[in-house]
């Protein structure tokens, strides 16, 4: 029996390193791993642009924010 | 489903074209509200208790009478609820709301089907009383990281199923083109986790391995739920909230991206580090050695990165509590990993090997980086959830303060008294004894700063109780928060 749940673990493993591979891959493919600047980049929009922070303590913001 | 942009046409066909994509926004959020609610509420008062058996814990280690009298509250058991209720109640519910919001901003998404997470939320929760019930009760496996009775954990696997399904459904109906570094850590660490959980809880509890390979089993488990689960979620709340923040993209994508597959390949291998001086395979250490110094690439990688996009934007740590708290995290991330590794060194570890200092490095990782990251994550998600602004300034402040100066002397005060309490016990002249003795003034220190960060922690629960029950004004109705948060300029905005 115990052998059963160790060839589970053993075929869990490899299944769990090809996909790794399997991503890689195909991140490599679709192009995710080219043109960075545009990955860093897109968690910005138009209504929360780059150079603008989002973020400050409860009525303590700068009088003008950029 | 409609999406913002169609709604906002069809109700009013001149609607500026910046309200799309804020709506677009707010809808998203909006969408969360329920389920992120959810797990916030359960994961502070988990919080609350964890925090309370840690304090009850803690002062046994000096005072063995206090609190003897209950048999159920007995060191053993009041660790154990500790260790279980802060990682699988707080920690865990922390990270299902953060990365459920941050999966849902940037697959730009709505959330559907919330009530499949509202029912896993209910089975993670039931299951987890059921365990920490079972814990005090005496049940525990003594299985460290797994001590939750077997009763109890087909429900916490059920729960998780849910929402790692739930995860990748939004991922892969999501309108984004391109996958974020943050999505990378999410999407991997959903995945791994029931690896881990199910292989740990197979060879463990229901077909236990036999001999030393249940310990190599333990700690392969034990030490990837924060690398594996932990880690990546509080790495993709940093590479989200950092740039998000600052208003400046992260300062290289391309580090990030190497510090993300580096971690994929080396993390899984290190936990062999804490069985050194074991009786099991050397070759197996060997690997698990050389892979905690493997780890030095991504911690590096990630540390540079992160500290090259807050060039310049140091200032900003006096306005944004998020930030403080992120930033707080991610340096602490860097320093715990560095140190980590090198307490995977033989030399090193058979120093501090059953030692205290252990003890101070859990609480360097899972509490200075992940726990104060996940601080900062709720202080930015919590208002655009809400639509309302957090309520206290000085609570915020109390709470940041009091957490990061308690934590940082917890982890020099258990690393000192760690580090001599493992000379004197290599040392066979001292009788054991003194070697206790001597760990005495470290442990009250542990004590009195863990009284510290629970003041905190009250502090961020009566904030957060505050917040939901505060009425939403004209002043703090806006979907997008903190943009001009001062009333003047918000009046003169409507």
């Amino acid at each position: 029996m115990e052998w059963f749940f160790y060839g589970f673990a053993f075929l869990m493993a490899v299944a769990i390193t090809a996909s790794a591979v399997f991503a890689l891959q195909w991140a490599s493919k679709k192009g995710q791993l080219r043109d960075f600047e545009k990955g860093a980049a897109s968690i910005f929009d138009d209504k929360e642009p780059i150079g603008q922070p989002t973020d400050f303590f409860p009525g303590k913001a700068p009088k003008s924010p950029r | 489903m409609a999406s913002a942009s169609s709604l906002a046409a069809s109700i009013s066909p001149g609607t500026p074209a910046d309200t799309v994509p804020r709506a677009e926004l707010s809808e998203i959020d909006d969408s969360t509200k329920s389920p992120a609610l959810f797990f916030l509420c359960s994961a502070i008062l988990w919080l609350l208790v964890g925090t309370a058996f840690a304090v009850i814990s803690s002062w046994k280690l000096h005072s063995p009478e206090f609190l003897n009298q209950w048999e159920w509250l007995t060191f053993g058991r009041a660790r154990t609820a500790h260790l279980n209720t802060v990682v699988y109640g707080w920690a865990v519910n922390a990270s299902f709301a953060v990365s459920l919001w941050i999966m849902a901003r940037l697959s730009r998404s709505v959330v559907r089907h919330s009530g499949i997470l509202m029912l896993a939320g209910a089975f993670w929760n039931i299951g987890l009383t059921v365990g920490i019930i079972g814990i005090l009760a005496g049940d525990s496996t003594s299985v460290e990281w797994l001590e939750i009775p077997p009763y109890a954990t087909p429900m916490l696997f059920i729960a998780y199923a849910l929402i790692g399904g739930w995860t990748v459904v939004t991922f892969r109906f999501g309108k984004s083109e391109h996958i974020y570094v943050s999505q990378w850590y999410l999407l991997a660490a959903f995945f791994w986790f029931p690896w881990l959980y199910s292989v740990a809880q197979i060879m463990l509890i229901f077909a236990p391995a036999r001999g030393t390979v249940q310990s190599l089993v333990n700690w392969w488990f034990a030490h990837n739920v924060l690398g594996l689960w932990l880690t990546p979620v509080g790495l993709a709340a940093v590479y989200y909230f950092l740039p998000k923040v600052l208003g400046k993209p992260i300062h290289s994508y391309y580090l990030s991206v190497l510090g993300f597959w580096s971690l994929a390949l080396f993390y899984n291998w290190a936990g062999m580090h804490h069985l050194i001086g074991g009786p099991v395979p050397a070759w197996v250490l060997t690997a698990g050695i050389a892979a905690s110094f493997m780890m030095v690439i991504p911690v590096v990688v990630t540390g540079i990165n992160h500290h090259l996009t807050m060039v310049g934007s140091f200032h900003m740590l006096k306005y944004s509590p998020t930030l403080r708290f992120i930033v707080f995290g991610a340096v602490n991330y860097t320093l715990s990993s560095l140190l980590g590794s090198t307490m995977a060194d033989r030399n090193v570890s058979e120093v501090v090997h059953f030692t205290h200092a252990i003890v101070g490095h859990s609480h360097h990782g899972l509490y200075a980086f992940f726990t104060m990251v996940m601080f900062g994550s709720i202080y930015y998600m919590l208002p655009r959830i809400l639509r309302k602004e957090w309520p206290s300034a000085m609570l915020i402040s109390i709470h940041f303060w009091t957490t990061a100066v308690g934590v940082i002397v917890m982890v020099i005060a258990l690393s000192v008294v760690g580090a001599r309490e493992g000379l004197e016990m290599n040392n066979a002249n001292i009788p054991f004894i003194d070697v206790v003795k001597h760990t005495v003034a470290g442990l009250e220190l542990r004590s009195y700063s863990g009284m510290l960060m629970t003041v905190g922690h009250i502090a961020f629960a009566v904030n957060f109780l505050w917040m939901l029950l505060k009425p939403r004004t004209a002043q703090n109705s806006e979907p997008t928060l903190f943009r001009q948060p001062t009333p003047d300029l918000e009046t003169a905005a409507q």
